[in-house]
């Protein structure tokens, strides 16, 4: 495949529109040659009109092309290209008569090849300051365009495009109908001419520029104009290039503009610093309202709402005080002002009555402001606004003004909006700041809550005598049950269930000191009493003072079909008996470990033996399970529990402790939360 | 829910509770007993009649005290129990350590026989 080379369309629009020019320079001066050497060489005047039009159109298309290219174009540069081509038409036109000047009467001041040719040249620059300017202005009219101006826009165009076409008609020749032509196109540039809005846009510096810019175009633009007319009477143009509707069309369109523009630009000069303040209201508003990116401080909000008030009220001298974690109050930012004249104004408004009465309200009222006359040999007066976060103060504002009455109404109400929009980004940095805390907490705690998980059994010790199955379920991310099994060896068990007094992590925590006991103590291979009379010992040193545990220990044998068992506190152990055919709770007295901490524990401790046989059912549960309340205020109790594991007497360990679950989970209500930490374990004998 | 009222006796004085007592209040539990203690009477009563449900953290609350009144020689009677509540304290082994009484009467009976 060929490959295409890359073609830069501008350059090729801008030869072939040189060339069309020098098309028509040859051609017109090919009739010239003949008309003075008294040869008629048959040369049609339609050429010429058909190598102008070509000429008008690549230029308009080059430059079209040229300054939609050119995208970051500002106002000024735009306006200022313009009258830089108008320059060079006009320094070009200059030059000419400079050159005749020169000549003076020679032969060849009168030679009217020459003439001709600088005709041309004129009539070339013309277009192209015409056009640039054309297209410049249709930038500036289609600034925050809508539907309507497009219309009116292509309109125009349609009409300059036939208007090129005109030349056919009449032969350039002012008719009525040229007339006509020439007013529908100045009455639609006019129209078009009102499109002004990106004056006010313009900076003071940047109107005076434009002003004079415009009044350099208008120089300009009058100037070639009347050139244009003057050429009317020329012997040396057979085929007048000039008289063109289009071309006087442009002039008006280009004139007429340039002029709207200087004279709105002159009169907006006066009220631009009103609309620059507003601008600069508003992008202080946007600044102040993007909330403050983590890690960055206040300081900076409270940087801009600074700037922002001061100028918005014009103030001289300004200073922020912001309220230390000790209520006092400490200078955050100063602006133009001197440590010693701040002490001096600020005691002067501790003076004055009404300010200092403001000051020392407590809670956020109604009045955003303070605002007032100080005695001060060069600041008359003074304003303070509060800033309110949350409903606690942060800190004030001081803005002083050398005038009197200084701050007028609007003003006031731009500050109070300001400060308003700083409090809540500085709330919502706040507010964010504390989310992310929030969130690492939350993650801690699923960490934790992984970490506890993992300290109760995955697996439970158990042999063919006997099966069993463990659960439990915490309140909190964390919770303070706590069971476990031990083998001593293949007849011997050891269990534990128990409860950590309150919940959360401060139960958590002592559940694991709870574990560490259990496994230190139970490769003692203890009698249950003996076991948890150790464990109080032990856990007496740990426990804070208000805490205590509640726990049974079993030492299971199943070659003599017996559990040993003393209860620490711990809610009575739930029997099912084959031969009774019916459940009831094992009661043995006993004490919390923990809640004695001295010598007479053991006496409060007690052991019992039980003896099993196939097909009993032994169910080890915490205090949430019977304390889980319904939403009327009802516990699950007792009853309901014994009642579950007569209903399930026939069932495997693992179906008994899921219709538990399920009936606990029933009798409170789905939409409950769980209260305390739920947990079980059910063992069945084979 | 919580409210705890006091009554203070010549003799004695009586902390009356109403309510629930977990793991979020029983600091007020706790607040009230300090206070109590401060007042040097040598009777503590405690009317539970309006208790309905007491959490391990409020048991705690009573537990941690015990060394206190022994140490002071204070008695502290606890009376009007709802059997459920009263069960509480006895599966623990609480009873064993703080007197439970069925009501002021008989509290105050006990103390007098002391």
């Amino acid at each position: 495949m060929v490959k295409l080379p890359n073609i830069n369309i501008g350059k090729i629009i801008l030869l072939v529109s040189m060339l069309t020019w020098l098309g028509l320079l040859f051609v017109d001066l090919l009739r010239l040659f003949g008309k003075v050497n008294q040869m008629n060489l048959g040369i049609a005047e339609e050429i010429t009109y058909t190598l102008e039009i070509i000429f008008f159109i690549l230029v308009y298309l080059f430059y079209s092309r040229s300054i939609e290219l050119n995208e970051n174009n500002n106002f000024i540069q735009l306006i200022w290209r313009a009258a830089s081509t108008g320059m060079m038409a006009l320094g070009t036109s200059l030059l000419t008569r400079v050159f005749y000047i020169i000549l003076g009467n020679t032969r060849l001041s009168t030679d009217p090849l020459l003439a001709n040719f600088f005709y041309h040249v004129n009539f070339g620059m013309i277009t192209i300051f015409l056009i640039s300017c054309t297209l410049l202005w249709k930038k500036l009219i289609l600034y925050q365009k809508n539907k309507n101006i497009v219309q009116q826009w292509q309109i125009y165009e349609v009409m300059l495009l036939v208007s090129m076409f005109y030349v056919y008609f009449n032969k350039n020749s002012f008719g009525s109908t040229f007339l006509f032509g020439l007013l529908l196109l100045l009455i639609l540039g006019i129209i078009l001419s009102v499109n002004l809005k990106w004056i006010p846009y313009l900076t003071f510096k940047d109107k005076w520029k434009s002003i004079l810019f415009f009044f350099i175009i208008l120089v300009t633009g009058t100037f070639l104009f009347f050139q244009v007319l003057g050429y009317d009477n020329s012997s040396y143009i057979i085929v007048s290039l000039t008289d063109n509707l289009f071309l006087l069309g442009l002039f008006g369109f280009v004139i007429t503009y340039s002029l709207f523009s200087l004279l709105v630009t002159l009169f907006n000069l006066p009220t631009s610093s009103v609309f620059e303040q507003k601008l600069t209201e508003a992008i202080n508003f946007q600044k102040l309202s993007q909330s403050i990116q983590p890690g960055q401080n206040e300081t900076q909000v409270l940087d801009i709402l600074m700037d922002s008030c001061m100028s918005a009220a014009y103030a001289d001298a300004a200073w922020l005080e912001i309220m230390d974690d000790d209520k006092n109050f400490q200078t955050l930012h100063q602006r133009f002002i001197t440590n010693q004249t701040r002490k001096e104004v600020r005691e002067l408004i501790q003076k004055s009555k009404s300010f200092s009465e403001y000051l020392n309200q407590l809670s956020q009222t109604s009045q955003d402001y303070a605002n007032g006359f100080i005695e001060h040999e060069l600041y008359k007066s003074a304003l303070i606004i509060p800033i309110w976060v949350n409903k606690t103060l942060l800190g004030n504002i001081f803005l002083l003004k050398e005038v009197k009455n200084g701050f007028n109404k609007e003003m006031l109400n731009i500050m109070v909006t300001f400060v308003g929009q700083a409090s809540i980004s500085v709330e919502n940095h706040r507010l964010l700041n504390q989310a992310i805390r929030n969130e690492r907490y939350k993650e801690e705690l699923k960490i934790a809550q992984r970490v506890q998980r993992s300290l109760l059994p995955s697996e439970l010790h158990h042999n063919k005598d006997f099966d069993i199955v463990g659960f439990s379920e915490a309140a909190d991310e964390v919770g303070g049950d706590y069971y476990e099994t031990f083998q001593f060896d293949n007849h011997r068990f050891a269990l534990i269930i128990g409860d950590v007094s309150g919940k959360g992590t401060s139960a958590a925590f002592n559940m694991s000191q709870m574990k560490g006991v259990f496994h230190s103590l139970v490769q003692l291979d203890l009698s249950p009493k003996e076991f948890l009379t150790r464990a109080n010992n032990a856990l007496s040193r740990c426990l804070a003072k208000n805490h205590f545990i509640t726990t049974t220990y079993y030492v299971l044998d199943t070659d003599k079909k017996s559990i040993s068992f003393s209860r620490a506190g711990h809610c009575p152990t739930l029997y099912y008996s084959k031969e009774l055919n019916q459940s009831s709770f094992v009661s043995l007295e006993g004490m919390g470990l923990g809640i004695v901490r001295n010598r007479k524990y053991p006496n409060y401790l007690h052991e019992r033996t039980i003896q099993y046989v196939s097909g009993d059912i032994m169910v080890m549960y915490t205090d949430g399970i019977v304390e889980s309340k319904n939403q009327n205020g009802e516990e699950f109790g007792y009853d309901r529990l014994k009642e579950v594991l007569n209903q399930n007497k026939e069932n495997q360990p693992e179906m008994i402790k899921n219709n538990i679950i399920q009936s606990v989970y029933d009798f409170v209500g789905k939409s409950a939360l769980p209260d305390d930490d739920y947990s079980l374990m059910v063992i069945k004998f084979n | 829910m919580l409210s705890i009222d006091k009554q203070k006796d010549i003799e004695h004085v009586t902390l009356i509770l109403d309510g629930q007592v977990d793991a979020s209040n029983s600091v007020e539990l706790d607040d009230e007993i300090k206070e109590v203690l401060s007042l040097n009477y040598k009777t503590i009563l405690v009317d539970g009649s309006g208790l309905d449900y007491i959490s391990s953290a409020g048991l705690g609350v009573f537990m941690s005290y015990l060394e206190d009144f022994e140490e002071k020689d204070i008695q502290f009677l606890i009376f009007g129990l709802s059997d459920k509540v009263a069960n509480v304290f006895h599966i623990l082994g609480l009873d064993q350590l703080i007197t439970l009484k069925a009501n002021k009467e008989d509290a105050l009976k006990t103390i007098n026989e002391a």
